[in-house]
């Protein structure tokens, strides 16, 4: 699905990533870890030809990202509020994603039932602008956008963050299943260790813009990665 | 305590961003200041001339003050279009041990040192030392000096009062304006005379200097009012104009007939109309359609052509050059989401171009009166609009593509350098040169209807050839994405 080779994002004073090689397989759910500063977002933004790499190409599906247009057509993505169009309400905003990809407004709706339990009652006829909505209701409405096409690739960053507990839970059990029934391929950053080895088969830690470790998730895996944290 | 709140705000003044601009953006800025600053002081000390020119049979004085209710009045329904309420940035101090009624008059008088209440002065303090001293010594002069500055504040302090009770309500101030339009109806007329009163009003204050107390008593008053209003919500929630009003998803049914181009024109209109910046900026282009009476007035210009080719120019393309100097960074707190998305460039492009052609063609129509004012008129202003649109609107698009800065779309326009880059004067050089370097060989030949023609035929060419012209835009957009949303990520 998604190849990477020796892409290099640098700043005059700085490397923030470096990745020899990294390929993800259609169907994978990577987890990506690290703490700040490991080069996480900068390197989804390349992925999503957001952030120009100073050497190195991104493949999906065999095509270079850079400057065309074929991906965002099976990629959905939300990494942060850029990523929202605040003025819409809701509504709008997925009724205006919906369009892009073609759906209509039955299948917007079809699509967002599995997100029921996920928003509460808090989403949906609101009345209210995006902008309007607390932190973690904003974050919600961005992860539904990114999933509504039923993309083949779905990329989140730090989807966990500033959801309460439950929503946490509910987000956990929302993306596995999204992954068993339609196959998607998911690249996940997180900061919460245990949902993360939770949702994904495979994690990956980021340190200082380098791959560092790369393992298939198992009993384990969650132990391993607290020891690695722990300074 | 009070000097602590002035240095933070000093310091917040200095550090923001609007501030830290290039050299040459602040020196482009500073010859606009200077220069408007010449023409107010110039007003000043030339008004005794002017004003005895008009009304030779009575003195200056008596004519200026026969103008200044009327002033004040205006002064009030242009700062509801354009005054922004002092920004209060007492949050982070409401919950340290500071007292609050301190805090309080902190903000009121915060609000006085503004370019609203000191403009003005670069009029009168000239005009009094030439016309009221003379006649009414400089004691008598000052106190008349004194009622005007605190007739001005009266008026910011009621725009604060009124704006944090109503919110910027237009209709609100239409109805201001059209009271105001309808009193100088009234006194054009001879019914009932504002200007009289004026007179009558601001000549006792020469006669009986203590009647100051009457503009004096008021500014307590309107002072004392926001005062006790805030010192009774000094709640963030109820000083901060946030209304969440219930509001409705609407879907513009006509545009979907454009397909994927016609969503994103719609997304832009709910932009322009869900902000504050972009919606001010629409109804500042409404008035400058009256830009054109200015010139078309004046026999000067109306006999010669290029001050009337740079004003047909202007006029129907005031609001694509307002609007269009933005793009894209009107949008750029969703740029992200933009190129994430099955959208490409050639068609963001095109939307734009869209969204730029019916404005032009609506303008021009509603310019169509000035059609009084000669046939030569409207045939310039018609060969504008075509230059205008097949032209100017991708110079904007090219230009704009330079600016790289996040736009905050929730402050009003109106002296708001927020985002403002030194591509934007640049951009007008060729926009309002351009025609006019067009027309003059055939000036210098002496067939200036050709040289009308021959600006309308460069557009008509734009507009044959837009499809090509786009895609080249579109891709030196693409080439700047990179730039562009980095730029705008950057808070």
């Amino acid at each position: 699905m998604i190849e990477v080779k020796d892409l290099v994002k640098a700043y005059s004073d700085a490397t923030v990533v470096d990745i020899r090689a990294l390929h993800v397989a259609p169907g994978e759910t990577v987890g990506l870890v690290g703490n700040n500063g490991a080069g996480k977002t900068t390197l989804f933004r390349m992925l999503l030809d957001l952030v120009r790499p100073t050497t190195g190409v991104v493949t999906s599906k065999d095509i270079p990202v850079a400057h065309t247009d074929a991906w965002k057509h099976y990629t959905g993505s939300h990494l942060d509020e850029g990523f929202l169009i605040d003025y819409l309400t809701p509504e709008e905003y997925f009724k205006f994603i919906g369009d892009l990809h073609g759906l209509s407004a039955g299948d917007i709706q079809e699509r967002l039932q599995p997100f029921h339990d996920l928003f509460n009652g808090e989403i949906l006829r609101q009345r209210k602008y995006i902008r309007d909505f607390s932190k973690g209701n904003q974050k919600k409405v961005g992860i539904a956008a990114a999933a509504l096409s039923h993309p083949e690739l779905l990329i989140l960053d730090e989807p966990f963050a500033n959801l309460d507990p439950s929503s946490q839970i509910r987000l956990k059990n929302l993306l596995r299943s999204l992954h068993e029934q339609f196959g998607m391929t998911m690249l996940i950053s997180s900061h919460d260790l245990s949902h993360v080895t939770e949702v994904c088969d495979r994690i990956v830690i980021l340190e200082k813009g380098k791959i560092v470790q790369d393992m298939q998730t198992t009993e384990g895996t969650l132990q391993a990665l607290e020891a690695y944290f722990t300074v | 305590m009070f000097g602590t709140l002035l240095s933070l705000q000093a310091k917040q003044a200095r550090r923001s961003p609007a501030y830290q601009k290039s050299l040459v953006v602040n020196i482009i800025l500073g010859f606009f200041i200077v220069y408007f600053a010449l023409i107010f002081i110039a007003l000043g000390v030339f008004g005794d001339k002017i004003l005895a020119e008009f009304y030779p049979d009575q003195s200056p004085v008596v004519s200026f003050n026969s103008f200044l209710l009327f002033y004040f009045l205006i002064d009030l329904v242009s700062r509801f279009m354009l005054q922004d309420l002092p920004v209060l940035a007492i949050q982070p101090f409401l919950h340290l041990p500071l007292k609050r009624n301190k805090l309080v008059h902190f903000v009121l008088l915060r609000s006085i040192p503004s370019v609203f209440n000191l403009l003005m002065l670069l009029v009168f303090v000239p005009f009094m030392i030439r016309s009221v001293v003379p006649v009414h010594g400089i004691g008598i002069a000052l106190v008349w000096l004194a009622s005007l500055l605190l007739l001005t504040f009266i008026n910011n302090f009621i725009l604060i009062y009124f704006k944090r009770q109503l919110t910027s309500n237009p209709k609100l101030t239409l109805l201001l304006a059209l009271l105001v339009g309808g009193l100088m109806l009234l006194d054009y007329l001879q019914l009932l005379s504002l200007r009289q009163a004026s007179t009558v009003a601001f000549g006792a204050l020469l006669q009986q200097p203590w009647l100051v107390l009457v503009p004096l008593l008021g500014m307590v008053g309107v002072y004392l009012l926001n005062y006790r209003f805030l010192i009774n919500h000094l709640y963030p929630e109820e000083i901060y104009i946030k209304k969440v009003s219930a509001v409705e998803g609407s879907d513009m049914a006509f545009l979907n007939k454009f397909g994927d181009t016609g969503k994103l024109i719609a997304l832009e209109l709910k932009l322009i109309w869900r902000h504050k910046r972009p919606k001010s900026m629409v109804m500042i282009s409404a008035f400058l359609l009256f830009y054109g009476l200015i010139f078309y007035t004046n026999k000067v210009y109306l006999e010669g052509w290029g001050m009337l080719i740079f004003v047909g120019i202007f006029v129907t393309g005031s609001p694509m050059f307002n609007y269009g100097q933005f793009v894209p960074a009107w949008q750029s707190a969703h740029f992200d989401a933009l190129l994430t998305r099955p959208i490409s460039m050639n068609q963001y492009v095109k939307a734009k171009y869209l969204m730029f052609v019916p404005s032009i063609l609506l303008v021009t129509f509603l310019t169509l009166p000035y059609a009084f004012f000669g046939t030569k008129v409207l045939l310039i202003n018609l060969a504008s609009c075509v230059f205008n649109i097949g032209v100017n609107s991708l110079v904007v698009l090219y230009f704009a593509a330079l600016n790289k800065e996040r736009l905050d779309l929730s402050n009003g326009s109106a002296f708001n350098w927020q985002g403002v880059g030194a591509s934007k004067f640049v951009m007008m050089l060729p926009m309002v040169l351009g025609p006019v370097a067009i027309f003059l060989p055939f000036s210098i030949m002496d067939i200036p209807q050709w040289g009308i023609f021959a600006i309308a035929f460069t557009g008509a060419l734009g507009i044959a050839f837009h499809r090509q012209l786009l895609q080249m835009l579109a891709k030196r957009l693409e080439d700047r994405k990179y730039t562009l949303a980095a730029g705008f990520r950057q808070h």
